[in-house]
């Protein structure tokens, strides 16, 4: 008896805690979720995602995509879990995000290259959503970035946004911002110790 | 001795007062009648004078901007146009735009995530027709020692090859729109004032150029135009405001306005777009779920000398 009741708490308490999370993520987001089983996503999904997070992303250079194509059925590459410093192909990326600690499989779907691994309810997240991603480990951040508090945007301060996404500024491969040359100082105004200056002995 | 002095002969009264028909009993009459005809004679030429000149009747009799009725203002909106047209060839939009009605505006900078590239003086600069020479900025931005929060040992003219510098940290200022603002008290004609939805603007053809203001802000978010502002042609923005950004005269005070060309239209101030690590945020103060109100909800901030009960609405927030 007791532990049916349990049970039927369980129940109860974990479709609460579902319909919760329903409630956080928005009804949209989870529409275009359950989209995704399909290899290619298709037009609705890429709307639904303007409406909620507008965001230009730079496509892939046309020499690595579609992912498919090498880590594809026809053409299977063995698939390595380990990490190696020196690559065969993609010779361009540095690994250089957390350390030594992560690997290509980490973040990259080894089933189906052309998404990225899934959430916890198994549904593949695909590249123009990869802020879903990052938000697994990075969190605090995620949810500063939802709010506008992390990261940039433009457009209407009180109409549409243009969000930028986590890999518009951190090259998700080597995220640390890079330094860059700043602009000109602003001019020094004249003082009499300009001219006293070449009399210095 | 007094008195020989007094009754001394002086030859140019005593011509004066043989050449007027009415006869006066003191020389020192005759010489005031002269002096207030050249006077009356005097200002009517100087008005003359400044009628052709570079003043035209309408600009020199033209009304404080909240006195000016609606048919006022617009008649000031289409003279200015013309006017702009005249000096610097183009098509300018120059709006008289109210405030949105339930905005209250506030300003937040991360200053974990400033990187001191200075992107957003020059934005701000593109957009505003600030001078180039002399040089005007309205963003300063300091850089400290870490560890160091004494703005005296803060400096602007930092140019390193790259940024940020290690043992660094950033710390942009401009006009912190206060709700208190000394600058606006001061103002003896009042040519500067808050705008409902918090915006402190100036009133450039009311401004006598007096430099109060400046004086009284403890932030320097004031400057003068101590010379006739030269702007590029090519660089001249010409989507303006009558408070904000439409091109300045020589001898008046200018400021950050949050961009109030924009932000009246709905749009993010040009420094906030300019940001390219995003530390800059902008946004309403009465919507709880603003940007600006869920950092000040959730983070860390604080207010530059906040000692002085200025009560800044730009707020610098710790993001980490």
């Amino acid at each position: 008896m007791m532990t049916n009741k349990t049970v039927i708490c369980l129940v109860v308490f974990t479709v609460a805690v579902l319909f919760q999370g329903i409630q956080i993520y928005g009804t949209g987001e989870c529409m275009a979720q359950s989209h995704l089983d399909s290899e290619e996503p298709s037009e609705k999904i890429q709307d639904s995602s303007e409406q909620e997070f507008p965001v230009p992303l730079k496509p892939l250079s046309k020499t690595i995509s579609p992912c498919r194509a090498c880590h594809g059925p026809e053409k299977d590459f063995p698939v390595n879990f380990k990490r190696r410093e020196d690559l065969l192909a993609h010779t361009n990326i540095k690994l250089n995000h957390g350390g030594v600690r992560l690997w290509c499989l980490d973040c990259h779907s080894p089933d189906n290259r052309n998404f990225l691994l899934p959430l916890s309810d198994g549904k593949a997240i695909d590249f123009e959503r990869s802020y879903l991603l990052c938000g697994k480990c990075h969190g605090t951040k995620y949810r500063d970035w939802k709010y506008g508090i992390h990261g940039k945007r433009t457009g209407s301060w009180n109409g549409v946004k243009n969000y930028y996404l986590c890999v518009t500024c951190h090259d998700p491969h080597s995220p640390r911002f890079k330094p860059m040359a700043p602009m000109p100082p602003p001019e020094k105004p004249w003082t009499p110790k300009d001219s006293a200056q070449p009399k210095r002995w | 001795m007094s008195e020989e002095k007094i009754k001394a002969p002086d030859p140019i009264s005593e011509l004066k007062v043989s050449s007027d028909p009415e006869p006066s009993q003191d020389s020192t009459e005759g010489s005031e009648l002269i002096n207030r005809r050249g006077f009356v004679q005097g200002t009517v030429g100087m008005l003359a004078a400044m009628a052709l000149g570079s003043c035209s009747w309408q600009e020199f009799f033209q009304n404080n901007f909240r006195r000016m009725t609606k048919e006022e203002i617009e008649q000031t909106v289409e003279r200015l146009q013309a006017e702009y047209k005249q000096k610097y060839g183009k098509d300018f939009v120059v709006d008289a735009e109210g405030p949105i009605d339930g905005t209250f505006y506030g300003y937040a900078l991360d200053i974990q995530r400033c990187i001191g590239c200075r992107k957003c003086v020059y934005a701000c600069v593109e957009e505003n027709n600030q001078s180039r020479d002399p040089q005007i900025q309205y963003i300063r931005v300091l850089r400290f020692k870490d560890g160091d929060m004494d703005l005296e040992h803060s400096t602007i003219y930092y140019d390193p090859e790259e940024v940020p510098e290690k043992g660094y940290y950033y710390l942009p200022v401009q006009c912190q729109h206060c709700e208190n603002p000394p600058c606006t008290k001061v103002c003896p004609v009042q040519a500067t004032w808050t705008e409902p939805d918090g915006i402190v603007v100036i009133d450039y053809n009311w401004c006598i150029g007096c430099r109060y203001c400046m004086a009284a802000c403890p932030y320097m978010g004031r400057w003068f135009n101590f010379a006739d502002p030269v702007i590029p042609p090519d660089k001249i923005n010409v989507n303006t405001h009558y408070l904000g950004n439409r091109p300045r005269m020589r001898n008046v005070v200018e400021k950050c306005t949050f961009c109030i060309q924009r932000v009246r239209k709905g749009r993010y101030p040009a420094c906030v777009e300019a940001c390219p690590v995003g530390a800059r945020k902008f946004g309403n103060l009465l919507d709880p779920n603003s940007e600006i109100s869920r950092i000040i909800q959730t983070k860390r901030v604080f207010r530059l000398k906040s000692e002085l009960n200025t009560q800044p609405k730009f707020y610098y927030f710790f993001s980490i």
